[in-house]
Parts: C-alpha cells; sequence; structure tokens
C-alpha cells in the first residue's frame, strides 16, 4: 500500500501526462527525422553520417523562408522537402553512388566528409548566430484536459506520424515501393526484371531527403537553428534508428516515440544528466540482446 | 632496387632531421609532432579497425582513458603526467576486453554503433564526476617542474618522443602483419564465416586486436596531455577524436602499415595551415576544405590513398560473368557475425 | 641643340625629383609609422562562434576608434582621439585574429603561430576556460603579455604567471552580488525561502552554479533545488515542469544561448513564472537571445557587465557605434568584456611607448583606470599580483520592454527595480 500511493500520486499528477504527452510528441518528431535515415541503411547498407546536416539545412530553409517570403511552415515545409531530397539526390549521384560498394570505411569516411562541408558551408553562408523562428507562427497554445498544448509541437507531431506512416505505405504498399524494396533485396534480380537499381536508389535518397526536410522545417519552429545543430540530433537519429531496426520505418516510428517518452519521464523523474545516459545505456543493451532492433528483419 | 633503397635512406634522414632543418620554425616543428601524434592514434586505430576490420567509431574512450590518467596523476598525486601512461593503458586494456566481449560479436554497422554509443556515454559519464575535473577539465602542470614533466618550450623533444613510439607502434604492427595473427585477422576482415569453418577463433583474435589498439590509444592519448597540458570530457572523449582517427587511417589506407601515416601527413598540415590562412575570418572555410577533400578521395579513392601506389592486380582474359550484385562487404541483416 | 638642353634638364629635374622623393622617404621612415600588432584568439567557428564573433568585432571596433578616433568618444575618452598611439608615435594597432576552433589544441597552435610569425606584442583571448589555459601557457613561456577579458574558471591566475592577465570579474564576485543583491530584496520585504538553481552541464554551468551554491551557504540563503541538464538539450519540458510544481520563490538559470532560448520558451508553452527570475549571463545576454525572447521575458533579471548608461558616457557611444557596426545588436555582456580588455591593453601599450612586451607588461602591472573611462560597469581596472582585476564587479541588469537596463546596485541603476517578473 505504501508503496502504490506515491506511484499512483505520480500517475496521476497533471505534470506526469503532461510529461508522457510532451514526450510522445517529440518523438514522433524524432521518429520523422530518422524515418529518412532508417531508409537508405535498410535500402542499401549506407550510414549516413551527414544525416544530422540534411536536417539542420532543412531548417535553415524554414528560416531562409520566413525571412525572404515571410512564409510560415505550409510554405517552408514543401519548400524544405524538395530542397532536401534535390540535396539527397545529388549526394547519391556524386558521391554515395560509387562508395556503395565499397567497404564500410569508405562509406563513413565520404559521408562524414559530406557532414563536414555542409556543417560549415552552413556556417559559411548563414553566419554563426543562433535563429530562431517567431513563436506565434504556427498560432498559440491550447489547453485541453487540464494538459498545454503548444501550436508548433502539435503539428510537427502530427506531420511526424502523418509523414512517417505515408513513407512506410508508399514502401509496403506501392508499385514503387516494392521496386525499390526489390532492388535492396537483390540488384540483380530486380534489374532482370526491367528495374532500373540506380533509379531506384536515387528515388530512395530522394525520399529520404524529402522526410528529412519537412522534419527540419518542422523543428525550426520550436528549436533553434544553427550550423552545429545537426550533431545533437544525428545521435538521436542514429540511437532511434538502432533500436527501432534498421530499414524498418515503422519500427522507427516505435522507436522514437518510446526515445521521447523515455527520455521525458527519465529528465523529470530522475535528472535531465541521467536522462541522457539512460538512453546510451538503453542503445547498448538493444544493440547487444537484440541488435536487429525492436522491428528489424531477423 | 638501388635507387629504391637510397630513396627510403632519404626519407630517414629527412624524418630524423625535420626539426633542425626548421629550427627557427616553431610552427612547423610543432606540426610536426602534431603529424606524428595523430598518426600514433591512427595508427593504433587501425590494428583493429583496418587490420581486423572492426571499425570502431568510439576510440576517444581509450584516448580520453590516457589523457586523463596522465593528468589525474598530476593533479591529485603531483606525479609528471608520463606516469599516468602505463596506467591509463592498463586500464584501457581491462576497459576493451569489458567492451570487446559483447560488442565483438556484432557485425558491421552494429559493432560501430555500439562503440559510438559507448563513447558517449563514458563522455556524459566523466562530465559528472568532480574527481576528474568534472565538465571544467583539468589542467597539467602550468610550468614545468623538471623534465620529467615533458613540458617543453620547442615542440623539438616531443617530435623525438612521439617519432620514436611511432616506430615502435608500426614495428609492433609490422611484427603483427607477419605473425599468425596478421594472418587470422586478414582471414577475418575476408570472410569471418569461412575463417571460423577453418578453425579461427575469431572472437579471440579479434579481441586481442581491440586490446592492443587500446593500449596504444591510450598512450597517444597521455602523450596529448604531455603537449597540450589541459583535458575535459570533450577533448578528451569527444566523438570528433574517435572520427579523426578513423578518417585518417581511411584516407591513407587502412589495413596498410603506412596508411595512418600518411593520411596524418595530409590531414594535420590542412587543418593547421588552413585555419591559419583562413582561420581568422571565421567562416569555417577550413572544415569545408578538409570535408570536400574527404569525400573526393573516398569517392574515387576508397581504399585510401596508398592504393595508387598498390601494384595492380593482374587482369584476367574477360570472361562473360553476371555482374556482382552484392557487395563483398555486405553486413548479414541479423545483426550477429556469424 | 634644343632638344639636348631640354633632355638634360629633364633629366635633371627628374633626377633632382627622385633624389628628393627617396630623401622625403627617409625622413618619413625616421619618425616611421610603426604598427603595434595584437593577437586575439576566439572561437570563429563551432558551438561558440557566436559570442566569438561578437567578441571579433568588438576589437576591430576598438582598433578603428584608437586608430581613426571618434570625436564623441574624444571627449571622455583620450585614447579616441585617433591617429593611432601618441605614446608609440602615432603607431596604428594591427589586429590579427585567429581561430581557436572550440579546441585546447588549436588556441594552443594558434598562440604559436601569433608569437612567433606575426611577432605579436601581446594577445588577447581566449573565451573558453579550457582554451585560455593553454593558450595564455603559451605566452608564459614566450614571455608575452596574455590579457583575458572573459574566462571566469578560478585556476586561471592560481597558476603564478607573470604574464597573465584578467580584467574580468569571476564566478565568486557574481555569486557575491547575486547574494547581495538578493539580500536586498529580502529586505525589501520579498520572499525568498526557496531557491532553485538551473544549469547547464558543461564547465561555465557547472563552475558559476557551484560557486553561487557556495555563496549563498555562507550567505543563509537556501537552495532548494539544483537541476543539472546537458547542453543543447533538445527538450527542456520535464525540467520546467518539475520546477512549476515546486514553484521556488526564485529561479536562477545558468545557460548558454541555446539552452536559454529553449527554457524562455517552453516556460511561455507551460506558463510558468517565478517571481524572481535570474538568468546568469551566457545565453541570455547574447543579442540573438534578446532579439529572439526580449518580448516574452519582460522581468528578467541577469548580470552583465554591460549596460549603455547615461548618454555621453563611455558605455553609451560604445553602445551606439557597436550597433552602427553590427547592424543593430548593441553591446552586451562578452562584447563589452572584449571590447574593455582590448582598453586595457592598448592604455598600457601606450604607456609603455613600445612594443617590448617586457615594458607592456610593466604598464600592464601599473594599469590604473577609473570607472568614468571604462565601457564595462567596473569600479575600475587594478590588477593584483596574480594578474586579476582587484575592481572587477558586476551590474545586475533586467529586461524592459526587450533591452536590459541596470537596476543595481543603487548607485549605478539607471532604471527602478521591477517585481515580481512580468515575462509575457
Amino acid at each position: 500500500m505504501s508503496i502504490l500511493q506515491p506511484v499512483l500520486q505520480v500517475l496521476t499528477s497533471a505534470a506526469f501526462w503532461q510529461v508522457v504527452v510532451g514526450g510522445l510528441m517529440l518523438g514522433a518528431v524524432y521518429a520523422l527525422f530518422s524515418s529518412g535515415l532508417t531508409l537508405i541503411w535498410g535500402m542499401m547498407n549506407v550510414v549516413n553520417f551527414a544525416h544530422g546536416d540534411f536536417v539542420m539545412l532543412g531548417m535553415y530553409t524554414a528560416v531562409v523562408v520566413w525571412t525572404a517570403l515571410g512564409g510560415g511552415p505550409w510554405a517552408s515545409v514543401p519548400i524544405a522537402a524538395i530542397a532536401i531530397a534535390t540535396l539527397g539526390v545529388i549526394s547519391y549521384f556524386l558521391l554515395v553512388r560509387h562508395i556503395l560498394r565499397g567497404p564500410m570505411l569508405a562509406q563513413i569516411l565520404g559521408t562524414f566528409g559530406l557532414a563536414l562541408f555542409l556543417r560549415y558551408g552552413a556556417l559559411w553562408a548563414f553566419g554563426a548566430n543562433f535563429k530562431t523562428l517567431p513563436d506565434d507562427l504556427v498560432g498559440h497554445s491550447f489547453v485541453l484536459a487540464g494538459l498545454r498544448f503548444e501550436g508548433a509541437r502539435v503539428l510537427a507531431g502530427t506531420m511526424g506520424l502523418v509523414v512517417t506512416i505515408l513513407l512506410h505505405v508508399i514502401l509496403t504498399r506501392t508499385s514503387v515501393g516494392s521496386r525499390m524494396l526489390a532492388v535492396s533485396e537483390d540488384e540483380t534480380a530486380a534489374q532482370l526484371m526491367g528495374i532500373r537499381p540506380q533509379r531506384m536508389q536515387a528515388l530512395a535518397w530522394a525520399l529520404a531527403g524529402a522526410s528529412t526536410g519537412i522534419a527540419g522545417a518542422l523543428i525550426a519552429m520550436f528549436f533553434y537553428t544553427s550550423p552545429t545543430v545537426g550533431e545533437t540530433l544525428a545521435i538521436v537519429a542514429f540511437v532511434t534508428v538502432a533500436l527501432g531496426g534498421f530499414g524498418s520505418v515503422l519500427g522507427a516510428l516505435v522507436a522514437g516515440m518510446l526515445i521521447g517518452l523515455v527520455e521525458s519521464l527519465s529528465a523529470f523523474l530522475i535528472g535531465p544528466v541521467w536522462k541522457d545516459v539512460i538512453v546510451y545505456v538503453l542503445f547498448v543493451l538493444v544493440l547487444w540482446l537484440r541488435p536487429q532492433g525492436l522491428m528489424g528483419k531477423t | 632496387m638501388k635507387r629504391g633503397h637510397l630513396a627510403w635512406a632519404a626519407v630517414l634522414v629527412l624524418v630524423l632531421a625535420y626539426p633542425v632543418i626548421f629550427l627557427d620554425s616553431p610552427v612547423y616543428q610543432r606540426m610536426g609532432a602534431l603529424v606524428l601524434l595523430a598518426a600514433i592514434g591512427a595508427s593504433a586505430w587501425n590494428i583493429v579497425g583496418g587490420y581486423a576490420g572492426q571499425v570502431s567509431v568510439g576510440h576517444a574512450v581509450f584516448f580520453g582513458i590516457g589523457a586523463y590518467a596522465s593528468v589525474t596523476g598530476f593533479a591529485h598525486f603531483e606525479l609528471p603526467p608520463i606516469a599516468g601512461a602505463p596506467v591509463g593503458m592498463a586500464l584501457s586494456v581491462g576497459l576493451a576486453a569489458l567492451i570487446g566481449v559483447p560488442t565483438l560479436r556484432l557485425s558491421g554497422h552494429y559493432f560501430s554503433m555500439a562503440t559510438i554509443a559507448v563513447g558517449e556515454l563514458v563522455r556524459v559519464l566523466s562530465s559528472t564526476s568532480d574527481w576528474l575535473g568534472g565538465a571544467q577539465g583539468l589542467g597539467g602542470p602550468a610550468m614545468p617542474r623538471s623534465v620529467m614533466d615533458l613540458s617543453f618550450l620547442t615542440a623539438l623533444p616531443y617530435y623525438y618522443i612521439f617519432l620514436a613510439v611511432l616506430a615502435a607502434l608500426l614495428g609492433l604492427t609490422w611484427w603483427m602483419e607477419r605473425s599468425r595473427m596478421g594472418f587470422y585477422l586478414r582471414a577475418i576482415k575476408d570472410s569471418e564465416r569461412a575463417a571460423r569453418s577453418l578453425g579461427v577463433s575469431a572472437g579471440r583474435y579479434k579481441l586481442y586486436a581491440y586490446m592492443l589498439s587500446a593500449a596504444f590509444t591510450s598512450l597517444a592519448g597521455s602523450l596529448y596531455l604531455c603537449i597540450t597540458g589541459f583535458v575535459d570530457p570533450e577533448s578528451g572523449f569527444g566523438i570528433l577524436i574517435s572520427v579523426k582517427m578513423l578518417v585518417m587511417a581511411a584516407l591513407g589506407g587502412a589495413g596498410q602499415l603506412f596508411g595512418p601515416l600518411v593520411g596524418a601527413l595530409i590531414l594535420v598540415p590542412l587543418e593547421e595551415l588552413s585555419n591559419s590562412l583562413l582561420g581568422g575570418k571565421g567562416a569555417g572555410i577550413t572544415f569545408m576544405v578538409y570535408g570536400a577533400i574527404i569525400v573526393i578521395v573516398a569517392r574515387f579513392l576508397p581504399s585510401g590513398l596508398l592504393s595508387l601506389f598498390a601494384p595492380k592486380p593482374r587482369v584476367a582474359a574477360p570472361q562473360s560473368k553476371p555482374p556482382q550484385s552484392t557487395p563483398p562487404q555486405s553486413t548479414p541483416v541479423s545483426g550477429h557475425a556469424d | 641643340m634644343m632638344f639636348d638642353i631640354s633632355r638634360r634638364k629633364a633629366t635633371r629635374d627628374v633626377l633632382a625629383l627622385g633624389a628628393a622623393a627617396i630623401a622625403l622617404s627617409f625622413t618619413t621612415g625616421a619618425s616611421a609609422q610603426q604598427s603595434v600588432k595584437i593577437g586575439a584568439i576566439y572561437p570563429l567557428s563551432g558551438n561558440s562562434a557566436s559570442a566569438g564573433n561578437y567578441e571579433k568585432m568588438a576589437m576591430e571596433m576598438g582598433a578603428d576608434i584608437i586608430n581613426n578616433g571618434n570625436a564623441e568618444l574624444a571627449k571622455v575618452l583620450p585614447l579616441a582621439k585617433g591617429g593611432g598611439l601618441p605614446g608609440l608615435k602615432g603607431a596604428k594597432i594591427q589586429m590579427v585574429f585567429a581561430d581557436n576552433q572550440g579546441t585546447p589544441a588549436a588556441g594552443q597552435s594558434q598562440a604559436l603561430r601569433l608569437i612567433t610569425e606575426e611577432k605579436v606584442a601581446a594577445l588577447i583571448g581566449s573565451y573558453q576556460s579550457g582554451i585560455t589555459l593553454t593558450t595564455s601557457a603559451v605566452a608564459e613561456k614566450y614571455g608575452i603579455p596574455f590579457v583575458n577579458p572573459e574566462s571566469v574558471a578560478a585556476n586561471l591566475t592560481e597558476r603564478g604567471f607573470k604574464w597573465f592577465f584578467r580584467v574580468t570579474p569571476v564566478a565568486a564576485d557574481f555569486a557575491k552580488a547575486y547574494s547581495a543583491f538578493l539580500k536586498e530584496q529580502i529586505a525589501a520585504g520579498q520572499k525568498v525561502n526557496s531557491i532553485a538553481l538551473v544549469h547547464e552541464n558543461t564547465e561555465y554551468g557547472n563552475s558559476v552554479a557551484s560557486v553561487i551554491a557556495d555563496a549563498f551557504a555562507k550567505d543563509g540563503l537556501k537552495v532548494t533545488m539544483k537541476v543539472a541538464y546537458s547542453a543543447n538539450s533538445t527538450d527542456v519540458q520535464p525540467q520546467v515542469l518539475q520546477l512549476k510544481e515546486k514553484n521556488p520563490d526564485v529561479a536562477i538559470f545558468v545557460s548558454y544561448t541555446a539552452d536559454a532560448i529553449l527554457y524562455a520558451k517552453t516556460m511561455k508553452e507551460l506558463n510558468w513564472k517565478p517571481a524572481i527570475l535570474i538568468a546568469d549571463d551566457g545565453g541570455f545576454n547574447d543579442p540573438a537571445f534578446v532579439k529572439a525572447m526580449g518580448s516574452v521575458t519582460e522581468g528578467l533579471i541577469s548580470r552583465s557587465v554591460f549596460a549603455p548608461g547615461k548618454a555621453g558616457s563611455v558605455a553609451a557611444i560604445c553602445d551606439a557605434l557597436y550597433k552602427k557596426k553590427t547592424n543593430g545588436d548593441g553591446l552586451d555582456d562578452v562584447s563589452a568584456r572584449a571590447l574593455q580588455a582590448f582598453f586595457v591593453l592598448a592604455d598600457a601599450i601606450n604607456r609603455a611607448g613600445s612594443t617590448d612586451p617586457a615594458k607592456i607588461r610593466d604598464a600592464l602591472k601599473a594599469t590604473d583606470i577609473k570607472p568614468d573611462q571604462l565601457v564595462a560597469g567596473y569600479d575600475g581596472v587594478k590588477f593584483d599580483a596574480k594578474g586579476q582585476n582587484i575592481l572587477a564587479s558586476t551590474l545586475v541588469t533586467q529586461i524592459r520592454k526587450g533591452q536590459y537596463v541596470s537596476v543595481w546596485p543603487k548607485a549605478r541603476a539607471t532604471d527602478p527595480l521591477i517585481l515580481p517578473y512580468k515575462g509575457w
């Protein structure tokens, strides 16, 4: 009885549920920007070390759309999607295509070099100062069932869910998707069936880039933008993808929400520094006990 | 034959005389020392990352242990920093065994991810420890108390110390290359499954490589502390340190004896010189150039720069062969090496 | 014939002209306009690049004032008359900037280069305490004066260095200021029974927070909550919710810009306003923060060594000049400290009358600048034997209509303090 009481107290406090909801919404965003990473990883076994910087450029796209055109998310999200999709395709043709057949080391080398180039290119182009978008770009916060919801986060979380599920549907239920999966399973067989592998791979990079760009544009609504923000986000993405299972977009969704939840709860119940420790320990445990992640292929 | 020997002799003389040639340029002397230090770290990484093919992206763990062992020896026990080096090496070997046993079972990307996680974990934990100086870090001797403190005005003594350590490390690596262990590691790198089926205990040899690599990475960390005089969680355990080791080895040629040194010879001066020439404007162009060069090498020479000088394999008479469908190093999706 | 004569004449004229030119160049060479090179090592790339760049601009402006003069400023500050340093016969100051890239090793390398290749007469730097540690060690070994405008780690002046001079107050001074400020509020009837200390978990946050906690303990102020969080967090909702639950009377934040913005936004999202909100410098004084969140943080209390002050003061004029240079951003705590240290160094070189490092060092030791000559709100500049400016102090400021004004100590306040925290 005595243990149950404080537990019940926590479970019924408004703060607790606020943390839970906040964590889930955050997690949906994590899922969104990790889905691009897991798609590429699953499809062609490439770890994109520049992933965080793709997100960063999506964020800067939103900032530029705001400062140059005065546009909010309804403008910046599609523009960022197109911009980063293009970046993805260019990266594929200029770099990734050539290191696919090489040793894993070359992939790490190549994408890391790309990351540096993009990160410091952003520093050169946009300067070092932090940029933030105005608060009220997406409407104000509202209260529902005693919990506060902030417009930008709700939008980001909802779109995170929608886009991730959309991506999953494209991959698993459309003919384009099955062609992409065919290429990832067996390139030769796919070729023999008339599918052009390079085209499919480029498309994968376009899709991954688009979802990453959307994620960036949405995050920019409530997070600060700077050239080095990609570093922080990249680690979160890696953990999410590893936990969810390399190649599984749905896994990234589940994992993202889980990580968002665990992070928020441990920060609230234990202490903020320890939230990082807990997430990394979780990460190591998953890699050790179930390396294919929650929903990866066995 | 003779011309080859003469060339090598000339290189040797150049290497030995370098700091004396640049006696009036402390900046170039220091650059030489930094190249050698980076080469030590990258060559240490090469043992497990290049020869054994286990791409660790968390080697900073051992580097940081070496640096912190040295600095805490000074800060808490008033010992000269170098006294911490053997302690750091022992700790690193122990930690390598601890991490290695569970993680070396994982293959390819999974192993890399695990090393990143462990590296970040250690970095975050180190910032919570007051004994390690917490987030502020710890400083070495502000002014040298004796020669043993290894705190010199010019970089000339460092150059020779690092050169000696690098020579020893490369000598050890060369010997390993030709030993049974080297043979086994090559087999494991090529195909672990095949090696195991032939009776090679892959797990054991991978672990040996990992532990050996950890020891020398730790030594590099201790030497870093001697020349820099300060370490904190970011400069000791930061992921950039791990990645730089990897990038230098890969750029030059992973799995090749002199690959890391070649990588260091290119990247360290590149970083220092471009920072000196362009850094003052603060536009980050230094790293844009750095990144671009890495991308170009990865794109055109995925096996590193030394592959330019590798003897070209004899091309067999063309046969009608179906194109390769999957890259030879594909990772089994199960995540475990089998 | 005529041509011959005229050619000879022309040749003679040309030769005469040439000789005169050469002679002239020799005379101007004798009273030659030397220049004095000062090296500045700052984070111009990486995570702290924002602060580094603001400091660079401040020092560039300082050099410009000394070299080219500013009429309005010259009324209060003699060195602003222009035409270089009078003590060195009009030698102009040449700033040489280097990027420390956020790593101690790069700072060291650049210090070595500036000293041995650029042959600078003195160094200024380097923002991050760990990097200041290594760069100043190089300067000490080579016997070059090293002026530090803004690093607060206590150990920097505990190394027995003879060439290191720190102009800024240190964490202990800030803590004393907060303590005195809060005690004054208690005396005025404000409730200060519970204090929360929220700080980021790297060098800056940890060192300042622990010093504040110690000072408060000694003065009988109760720190009831200590929350350490990782810098560069993606989300701070859980922390703010915790704080909202416990609802301390006073909340003190020690954060960098990114976290500052995040916290301000999250507090607004979750609608939590403590009665007294103190935000320790760092991120909260960054113009980026003020621009982004100034309108929703009305009444936020911070500490800064800078407040524009009365019209016509050194601080006010410099602020206006800086705004012109940066297209709208005024001086803040960090950039003001950089500018101040620059002026201290320029003044010392001027008094030394030479670029000889030892003479500059002696001049620095003898520095004694009065507060009305300062752009920063110190009580003066005077170095003790360890190289610490013992007259360094801080102001407590408050955001009023999106701008910081000084509210404490009363003697330097330009506006009255308004409590409780209004926010949005």
